[in-house]
């Protein structure tokens, strides 16, 4: 109770010091571009991965890649980039890419 | 998301779809099954949408029909997601650093103070032109439109070093900029150049773009120019500036934006290289911009056609056009020359005088004999992207 009571005190006091933009500021906001996977088995647990570094045009604009290639686009991701992605989801992530976007090969 | 920064055009194979690709005028035939989006970001124009976060924008080519390309259509690309999107021209310092007598921090009004540097010069992504590969490379499926003619005003890097006192023993010098990683095991975007590189004349921290500010998403408030060189090495959104005494490890240099190291940065399709390097100098190179892909053109009228031609630093020597596929080749007419660094616009005028379907090409030589080759020479990045390039029209 105590710990809420701090926080929304908190949050009215960021409200209260935000100021008005000042001159020596420059802002944009980045549109947000939603893009659809396809459906299939591993939909979700490909989005949930790949979305948390990239949106999810980076699958959809590739080409059609074989199964090889797209686990190598999956193991580069979490072993060069960093990704968190456990082995047991790696693998569904894989299959569906294949499935969905892949050459067939 | 809403319609007004968002449209969909797809594209179809059939023969009517014609007329709009040329209107267009981008991919031959195979790539056009995609459907290719378009987005308008702030302080950008409508662009081909290649992806939404981190961003990659590319030029529609009709803007590479001028000299200079306006910042507004001027290609996009950031590597991590945490893209800088407001900045505090009152707080945000260059940190100047490492293996010098002094550590600096340069404010705006410091770096307008240095000796103001302006000249033209092509920017060009390293995997420009990756889409057009076979076998097809991951990566960004850019077109021809990772490139771009700006003129930039800035301060030297090597007066800002000696400003700080670059000292001896520094192997190279690291550039980071405002983007940061959106996991902390994500390797930041962190570039290097070699000391003598780096201290070299052209190489300029530019704050304007074409007279202006630079755009956000082009690098604001001020990023590193290294002419002749592709863009993966200017830093955009300038936070850091560090000197080193040992040669810089990180990813974007030791693993990533590497070619073949051998004298194409070529190999067998298919194959991986057996030793690599940076990537550095841009590779000479010429566009057909107007007619476009697919245009129609009428019998007996006479058409100009008009393209770019640039090369790593060295200017260009030539333009020779062909109308019939390769066999006949004549020089084209070159226009105003911006220096060394920037593209230079050739014309060539010609007036089809039978029916039928022609394939035009352009091929440049640069001022020490480079040129470009006739079959897409192949790396796995898909970078250095040179082929002379095939344009089908059709006169009726």
């Amino acid at each position: 109770m105590k710990k809420a009571i701090i926080i929304l005190i908190l949050l009215a006091l960021t409200g209260f010091v935000y100021a008005a933009p000042k001159e020596s500021v420059h802002s944009i906001e980045i549109p947000l571009i939603k893009t659809e996977l396809k459906s299939g088995a591993g939909k979700e647990v490909t989005e949930k991965f790949c979305i948390i570094c990239h949106s999810l045009d980076y699958i959809t604009t590739q080409p059609k890649f074989t199964k090889a290639q797209w686990s190598a686009v999956v193991n580069k991701m979490i072993k060069v980039m960093g990704a968190p992605i456990p082995e047991g989801d790696a693998k569904i992530i894989e299959d569906y890419l294949a499935l969905q976007y892949g050459s067939g090969g | 998301m809403t319609s007004r920064n968002f449209t969909r055009r797809i594209f179809l194979k059939a023969a009517g779809a014609a007329t709009a690709m040329a209107a267009i005028g981008k991919f031959p035939n195979e790539l056009f099954a995609m459907p290719e989006r378009m987005a308008t970001f702030p302080e950008k124009t409508e662009m081909i949408l290649l992806t939404s976060r981190p961003p990659q924008l590319e030029t529609p080519l009709s803007y590479f029909r001028e000299l200079i390309t306006p910042n507004e259509a001027l290609f996009v690309r950031w590597h991590i997601a945490n893209i800088p999107t407001s900045v505090d021209l009152s707080t945000w310092r260059i940190t100047v650093g490492g293996n010098t007598e002094r550590q600096l921090q340069i404010s705006m009004d410091d770096l307008r103070k240095f000796e103001k540097i302006t000249y033209t010069a092509v920017i060009q992504c390293s995997g420009n032109g990756r889409g057009l590969f076979q076998p097809r490379v991951a990566g960004g499926q850019w077109g021809n439109g990772a490139m771009g003619n700006v003129t930039w005003t800035g301060a030297r890097l090597k007066d800002v070093l000696n400003s700080a006192g670059l000292k001896a023993g520094t192997v190279d010098i690291s550039f980071d900029g405002l983007d940061g990683p959106p996991l902390p095991t994500v390797p930041d975007f962190v570039k290097s150049l070699p000391a003598d590189k780096a201290t070299e004349e052209d190489i300029i921290i530019a704050y304007e773009m074409n007279g202006r500010p630079l755009t956000m998403l082009n690098g604001f408030p001020a990023r590193l120019i290294v002419p002749g060189w592709y863009a993966t090495y200017w830093v955009k959104s300038l936070s850091n500036i560090t000197a080193l005494t040992k040669s810089f490890e990180g990813f974007w240099v030791k693993t990533a934006y590497r070619i073949p190291d051998n004298d194409c940065g070529c190999i067998t399709p298919g194959t991986a290289p057996k030793k690599t390097t940076p990537i550095n100098k841009m590779t000479t190179r010429s566009l057909i911009v107007h007619p476009a892909e697919y245009g129609e053109l009428v019998l007996n009228k006479p058409v100009e056609i008009m393209g770019i031609a640039f090369s790593g630093g060295y200017g260009v020597q030539d333009v020779s056009v062909s109308v019939d596929g390769g066999k006949r080749w004549e020089q084209a007419r070159l226009g105003e020359d911006k220096g060394k660094y920037s593209w230079r616009q050739w014309f060539y005028p010609w007036r089809p005088s039978k029916a039928g379907k022609y394939t035009l090409m352009a091929r440049a030589t640069d001022m020490i004999g480079g040129s470009q080759p006739f079959e897409g020479l192949w790396n796995p990045a898909g970078y250095l992207w040179n082929k002379i390039e095939k344009t089908e029209v059709t006169v009726k």
